[in-house]
């Protein structure tokens, strides 16, 4: 049986009488243990799918199993990430992790909470910064805290929804070689399920077991791609290597030809998405464009 | 400034043109500690501007001595009666102060409770009727409504109602605090950000510490708008009852005394209310930038 399994999911949502679909008889399933990164152009649904994951948003049809059992709503075997404001700014880094805690294990006094979020807040690098306030902290400490706390939760699964998108890209780079390495651990302990999403082609080869490619208008799987690179990863190593740029172009090229395709088809229904849709593209090449260069 | 404490130190040694006894001695006296204060605090505070900003304060109130003093006692400018010379006015400060204290207290007493009694009723109220969108909606407009009526003509129907004139005065700053403090956080509540809301729905927090432990903080700055606002109409809300039926409190002690041409002691309450609102408003904005001192 698979940690998370995604059947037939369809999301609907009715905005001033027009019905969009957000997500289309989506269907795949994540193994335990396994990273999975879910990337496409914006509009494709992936949030809309991960806010399913997270309890916070229902289907219109479909479901969603967790160990068998179909998602209900929020719950204690999933951590989440967001792209912004996951943290309280009322607490200070290390209350908003204790905090975190306690709502998972309620029989951890404490000190014993306060103690568990200063070691996650070591593993990030952030023990010299524990007792300030979220806006005394630059954006990328802010998402180093939302992700002590997620893991300090010790939940089964880690739901990250573009949670270095805000992020410089020097930093991101540092956050991504930090999750990389937390996620993959010494070996001692098992790994965790982590669904993330994205829309940097990089970061999802980096880290991810397997990728889930989606296409927009409406939300649909594309194509399930294995990441078939050993572990553990070292970015400076494998991005000289062959194997990753052959690799790294092929997802490229399906990211094109999909959205290609999408501007073909529109155009000739003359449908009245397909101003969306070339806005999508310009978006889509603009950020391919850099990602060549 | 410590130029302006010797001017004023000689301008009380000019000979007297006021028959009457001027009390000079207490404005020596006022000065001299002001002075040992203004060293205590220039030893306490580290910022300069602070420092700056305290000494002008200081140099004003030396400036304003010294005019006083030229104005009445020394060059009788203005009629005696309605114009004691400050010495008087300190005189009868300290003479007074058993009746102040014990006005002080009634008054300061009846604040603190009204004040209170409604802020903890309407941020619990607020809570909870902001957590629900359509309660929340209706609530908000009834309380500005309600809250649009000046408090101050509650007091006649408030005396046909209750028994005693403090219960009256509680009764009116309750309801001068509950309104705007109720708004306050009912906005707060139905304003806090949504992604906040995601943030402890996706970590299970139950309907109990989402209420107090994420909406309350959340919703914490707009709740002391509302605060601030309660603050300053009570004090005016207070002092004018109090002028009206009481027979005890600051607003008393002035109308009273007034009533019997006794402007020396009129001058006191003055004095007396500006100090005690100036404490009560200094000691709130300590509580309000600690609970916020988590913004900026």
């Amino acid at each position: 049986m698979s940690k998370i399994e995604i059947k037939n999911l369809t999301v609907d949502y009715t905005e001033k009488k027009n019905r969009f679909t957000a997500l289309r008889d989506v269907s795949f399933s994540i193994e335990e243990g396994e990273f999975v990164s879910i990337i496409g152009s914006s509009g494709c649904g992936k949030s809309t799918l991960l806010s399913i994951l997270e309890g916070i948003n229902f289907p219109t049809s479909g479901e969603i199993l967790i160990d068998g059992e179909p998602i209900k709503g929020t719950g204690t075997d999933r951590g989440v990430v967001f792209q912004h404001y996951s943290l309280f700014p009322w607490m200070t880094a290390r209350k908003n992790v204790a905090f975190g805690v306690k709502q998972v294990n309620k029989t951890a006094s404490k000190a014993e909470r306060l103690q568990i979020a200063d070691e996650f807040l070591e593993k990030v690098g952030l023990e010299n910064f524990k007792n300030k306030y979220p806006s005394q902290l630059s954006g990328g400490m802010q998402q180093r805290v939302a992700i002590a706390r997620a893991l300090a939760m010790d939940t089964d699964i880690l739901l990250m929804d573009e949670p270095f998108g805000a992020i410089d890209a020097k930093n991101r780079t540092i956050l991504q070689e930090l999750l990389l390495e937390l996620w993959e651990g010494d070996g001692t302990s098992p790994r965790k399920t982590v669904v993330f999403v994205t829309h940097d082609i990089d970061e999802a080869i980096l880290l991810s077991d397997k990728i889930v490619m989606m296409t927009a208008h409406p939300g649909q799987v594309y194509k399930e791609i294995e990441v078939p690179f050993d572990r553990p990863r070292n970015r400076a190593q494998l991005v000289q290597t062959k194997e990753y740029n052959k690799f790294r172009n092929r997802l490229l090229a399906m990211f094109y030809s999909d959205i290609v395709n999408k501007i073909g088809g529109e155009e000739q229904s003359k449908n009245v998405t397909s101003e969306l849709c070339i806005s999508c593209l310009s978006r889509c090449c603009s950020f391919s464009f850099c990602r060549i260069n | 400034m410590h130029f302006l404490f010797i001017a004023l130190l000689l301008v009380q040694l000019l000979p007297d043109k006021l028959t009457t006894e001027t009390y000079a001695g207490y404005v020596v006296w006022f000065a001299v500690g002001v002075e040992i204060l203004t060293l205590i605090v220039s030893a306490l505070i580290k910022k300069p501007l602070g420092l700056t900003l305290f000494a002008d304060i200081v140099s004003f109130i030396y400036g304003l001595l010294i005019a006083w003093t030229l104005a009445t006692a020394k060059f009788n400018l203005l009629k005696p009666s309605l114009f004691p010379p400050p010495g008087r006015v300190f005189w009868q400060l300290i003479g007074d102060y058993e009746k102040i204290i014990t006005n002080i207290l009634s008054s300061v007493g009846i604040i603190l409770q009204g004040y209170l009694l409604a802020a903890a009723a309407a941020i619990i109220l607020g809570l909870l009727l902001g957590s629900s969108e359509r309660l929340g909606n209706v609530a908000t407009y009834i309380a500005k409504f309600l809250g649009a009526i000046p408090p101050i003509v509650y007091i006649p129907y408030g005396i046909a109602l209750l028994p005693t004139f403090r219960s009256v005065s509680v009764f009116v700053i309750f309801l001068a605090t509950f309104w705007p403090v109720l708004a306050g956080t009912m906005s707060g509540v139905m304003n806090v950000d949504k992604k906040t809301l995601d943030s402890a729905r996706v970590l299970n927090v139950n309907r109990f510490t989402m209420l107090f432990s994420v909406i309350l903080p959340a919703s914490l700055p707009q709740i002391f708008i509302g605060c601030n606002q309660g603050l300053t109409v009570s004090f005016v809300l207070l002092t004018s009852a109090e002028m009206i039926g009481a027979q005890s409190g600051l607003g008393f002690y002035i109308k009273n005394y007034s009533d019997f041409g006794d402007y020396t002691r009129t001058l006191v309450g003055l004095i007396v209310i500006g100090i005690v609102i100036v404490v009560i408003s200094f000691g709130f904005n300590k509580i309000q930038k600690y609970l916020l001192r988590w913004k900026h």
